[in-house]
């Protein structure tokens, strides 16, 4: 933790250095633009900043990019300069309140060193791309300068992108960045913001100050671009949060298991190279896995010992309407489809839910959900036995590969385990028969 | 509910509407027929342009058509600089013509769609006349540059047309849906963010039309619009999605057998109509439709055995189900309401609880009017009896009377 702490001082030292050593050169040797028109800009980017929205595990996007270019190129296009209008306006950027708030410095910090550096080289990028005194709505200009927009505004997106990225990784030592898969996504987003403000430039310059609202309304729909998608994210979320809810509120033994099956299933994902949002859709369907449960009938729970043939078809039809219902959530029923398959086999025998066709494999998604759910069945404990030994639920399920389950799923399973040297069950315990004597108290076991 | 009461249909009464439509146009057009090919483009883009629907909050359907509107008075205008009044009315009402049959043509109510064609290119025209007008005044009087002037014309023009435009559309929607007038006003309201970004998208062209190149033009104002139009479906879709999920957790308990086979949805529609009758603002309603679809959500923990052996009543329900929904921020509220829904109005020999919600009472009321028509068996005479026998204990007496209104205008 100390190491961590030590890595995110010098980080942020270094990055506020920079920053400061960026502005002062180019307050040193460039012309400051007109203040009333920088400030025009600098509000709307501070506001937007302000408003970030979360669109990733605390990934924070902005439209600011569109601001920032706008600013810059009216001030290249006036003869300013836009390298230290765009730094100035990104240096006031990163006084986020929320931050402050909260207490962290080094978001503030870094923040402001890498924004001052990203704007200020795509400010640098329009100074010596725009001719100074050019007249924007001439034949032919339009084109030159969204050019010199463009070129600034991959400077400024990859700049802020690469940063930001290897900061985190430096920073929180992620495991995986997952979460960060998200950002490529928004590059091209960024991108044609960018050349957008190139545009609006071109707008001011042409017809004067009385276009700024409008361009502000620009600005405020950027801004709903990322918000729209934030919130879109959190109703996702918010959705699974509810149905875990409901599936713990019935059964409290089923919290544990469905979020390690959701980590076991991640690591399989991983381990095969899965990516983005086709390692999200594995870990969503391991959480709701279960959610079959809360329909199932009092009677059916409530009975001890083995159920019979015709019980357990019952116990299957109630689950499937709930997979029924679930799959009237448009965004779930990706999932739902593998949750649903994860109880054939990898042979295509066995009993299946909706997805699943006789004599016909399950999808991958489903065979990595079956492999990850068994093993936390054999390494957890049950009302009716302790948990057993990794080694021993190593072994069950290499018998079982090929039938019941992908032979290649489950070395990913064990590969990623021993990599991460996790253990789970109980030490030493492979014979199930002492496990279900031992929860009944036939046996007395030191465990 | 029924959504639109039918409308008495008349095929010649639309032949009529349509050849004085027609008529009106014809004689704008020969008016202003020294611009008549940059008329035709602009009718062929508005009547396009309409067809292209923005989400909106209220359900009050609006279009790119607003955003072309918008830029019609601003791009036509005389050689002085003032707007060509003829000109832009000959294409709001041409426009709205050609949009009014394409709609037709795609199985739209005629008269429906009329009225609103008709409404728009009112609106759009009175947008037109003060722009017209505001704008030299701007200059001549304030003293303001011509850019600025154009803009302050703009402000006034779309905030009137805007204005308009909430009050007709309530007026029009009163008269087809019984739900009180406040209700619809402040539903229309609502969709002034997507009005605004329409509007100056089309101002924003007009503004830069003609200063610089027409393809530059399109860009600065086209991207702008895919941004706002991605982010408002978008905003739909989290709707959506809330609503799905909603209506799934509340299936539950039903298919589990723990709660009555489809009184979640029942209750949810009528506490909504209630709650629109009571002339709450939509905010609270949606609210009400949330809540009272998920207030029996509680129910899925009678499934666990112990829970049965320890026993538990209607408030551990609703306190099961409000820490079921309360995971999001977004559905605190509703959360809140569901907590609440079980609480009588007022108890014996105490005050009313003041702080006790207008949804959850309305929630509470709905739901027992449901159980006795459904599982009670009762007649919808019985039930009401069962109400207001309840009315000033359990419930409050306010709700029950609009409950019976409803019941009575057999909607």
């Amino acid at each position: 933790m100390s190491t961590q702490r030590s890595v995110r001082i010098r980080l942020a030292i270094a990055y506020v250095a920079a920053g400061v050593v960026v502005l002062t050169l180019l307050a040193v040797t460039q012309p400051f633009p007109n203040f009333v028109l920088w400030f025009a800009f600098a509000l709307p980017f501070i506001y937007l900043e302000w408003r970030a929205v979360e669109i990733n595990d605390q990934l924070m996007a902005s439209s600011t990019i569109m601001v920032a270019l706008t600013g810059g190129t009216i001030f290249a296009i006036e003869g300013s300069s836009a390298a230290l209008g765009m730094a100035a306006i990104a240096a006031v950027g990163p006084l986020v309140p929320r931050d402050f708030r909260e207490r962290r410095w080094f978001q503030p910090a870094v923040n402001f060193g890498q924004l001052v550096i990203s704007a200020g080289f795509a400010g640098f990028a329009l100074d010596l791309l725009i001719p100074t005194g050019i007249d924007p709505s001439a034949a032919g200009n339009i084109a030159r300068v969204v050019g010199a927009a463009s070129v600034a505004a991959v400077a400024y997106a990859i700049l802020n992108y690469g940063q930001v990225r290897s900061i985190v990784k430096a920073a929180f030592g992620r495991r995986d960045i997952r979460p960060w898969s998200g950002m490529a996504m928004i590059l091209p987003a960024y991108f044609v913001m960018g050349v957008l403000g190139g545009f609006l430039g071109i707008v001011y310059a042409t017809v004067g100050f009385s276009v700024l609202p409008l361009i502000l309304v620009v600005f405020v729909a950027g801004h709903y671009t990322f918000a729209s998608y934030g919130e879109l994210r959190e109703a996702h979320e918010a959705t699974l949060r509810g149905f875990i809810k409901a599936l713990e509120a019935k059964d409290l033994y089923t919290r544990g298991h469905t979020e390690r099956v959701a980590y076991f299933a991640q690591l399989v994902g991983e381990d095969l190279g899965f990516r983005g949002s086709r390692l999200e859709r594995v870990r969503v369907a391991a959480l709701i896995h279960d959610v079959g449960k809360l329909a199932v009938p009092r009677d059916l729970i409530r009975k001890r010992g083995r159920l019979t043939e015709e019980e357990y078809e019952n116990l299957q039809t109630h689950a499937h309407v709930v997979e029924e219902i679930l799959a009237e959530v448009e965004f779930l029923r990706p999932m739902v489809e593998i949750a649903s398959g994860h109880h054939s086999q990898f042979d295509g025998s066995g009993y299946g839910g909706s997805g699943h066709q006789h004599g016909k494999r399950p999808s991958m998604e489903a065979r990595i959900l079956a492999v990850a759910d068994a093993f936390d069945a054999m390494t957890s404990t049950r009302s009716y036995r302790m948990a057993l030994s990794q080694e021993f639920a190593f072994e069950e399920l290499r018998r079982n590969a090929g039938t019941q389950f992908d032979p290649a799923i489950v070395e990913s399973l064990v590969r990623a385990l021993t990599r991460t040297g996790e253990r789970y069950g109980s030490p030493g315990l492979v014979d199930e028969d002492q496990a279900r004597g031992m929860a009944e108290g036939r046996t007395s076991g030191q465990v | 509910m029924a959504r639109s009461e039918a409308a008495p249909r008349s095929p010649i009464m639309n032949v009529m509407w349509a050849l004085a439509f027609a008529a009106l146009f014809v004689v704008l057009a020969m008016e202003a027929s020294d611009r008549l090919f940059e008329i035709l483009v602009a009718v062929v883009l508005l009547a396009g342009a309409s067809q292209i629907v923005v989400p909106a909050t209220s359900g009050n359907s609006l279009s790119l058509g607003f955003a072309v509107a918008a830029a019609v008075p601003l791009v036509l205008h005389a050689p002085g600089g003032d707007v060509d009044l003829v000109a832009a009315a000959t294409v709001f009402v041409g426009g709205g013509l050609v949009a009014w049959v394409v709609a037709v043509l795609r199985g739209q109510d005629a008269v429906v769609s009329l009225a609103s064609a008709m409404r728009r290119a009112f609106g759009a025209g009175v947008y037109a006349v003060i722009i017209r007008y505001v704008t030299p005044l701007a200059e001549d009087l304030i003293g303001f540059d011509s850019d600025a002037a154009r803009l302050i014309g703009f402000a006034a023009g779309s905030a009137i047309w805007f204005t308009l435009e909430v009050f007709l559309w309530a007026f029009v929607t009163f008269g087809r849906r019984r739900i009180s007038r406040r209700y619809l006003w402040l539903l229309a309201v609502k969709d002034w963010m997507v009005a605004l970004s329409l509007l100056a998208t089309g101002a924003l062209f007009g503004f830069v039309y003609g200063d610089i190149d027409l393809w530059a033009a399109i860009v600065v104002v086209g991207v702008p619009y895919a941004f706002a139009h991605l982010a408002f479906h978008r905003y739909q879709d989290s709707r959506t999605t809330y609503w799905q999920t909603i209506r799934a957790l509340s299936r539950i308990p039903e298919v589990a057998g723990l709660s009555p086979d489809g009184h979640g949805d029942r209750t949810s529609e009528m506490a909504v109509r209630v709650g629109q009758r009571l002339g709450l603002s939509p905010d609270e309603v949606e609210d009400i439709r949330f809540a009272a679809m998920m207030h029996d959500i509680g129910r899925v923990t009678l499934n666990e055995p112990n829970v049965i052996k320890m026993g538990f009543t209607e408030e551990d329900i609703a306190r099961w189900g409000s820490e079921i929904i309360g995971e999001s921020a977004y559905l605190e509220r509703i959360a809140h309401l569901v907590r609440q829904q079980h609480h009588p109005y007022r108890r014996p020999g105490e005050y009313k609880d003041l702080e006790l919600p207008m949804a959850s009472k309305v929630i509470k009321a709905a739901s027992a009017y449901d159980h006795a028509t459904t599982e009670l068996g009762f007649s919808q005479l019985e039930a009401l009896e069962v109400l207001h026998r309840g009315a000033a204990y359990d419930y409050d007496p306010d709700v029950v009377e609009a409950l019976r209104e409803i019941v009575d205008a057999g909607m």
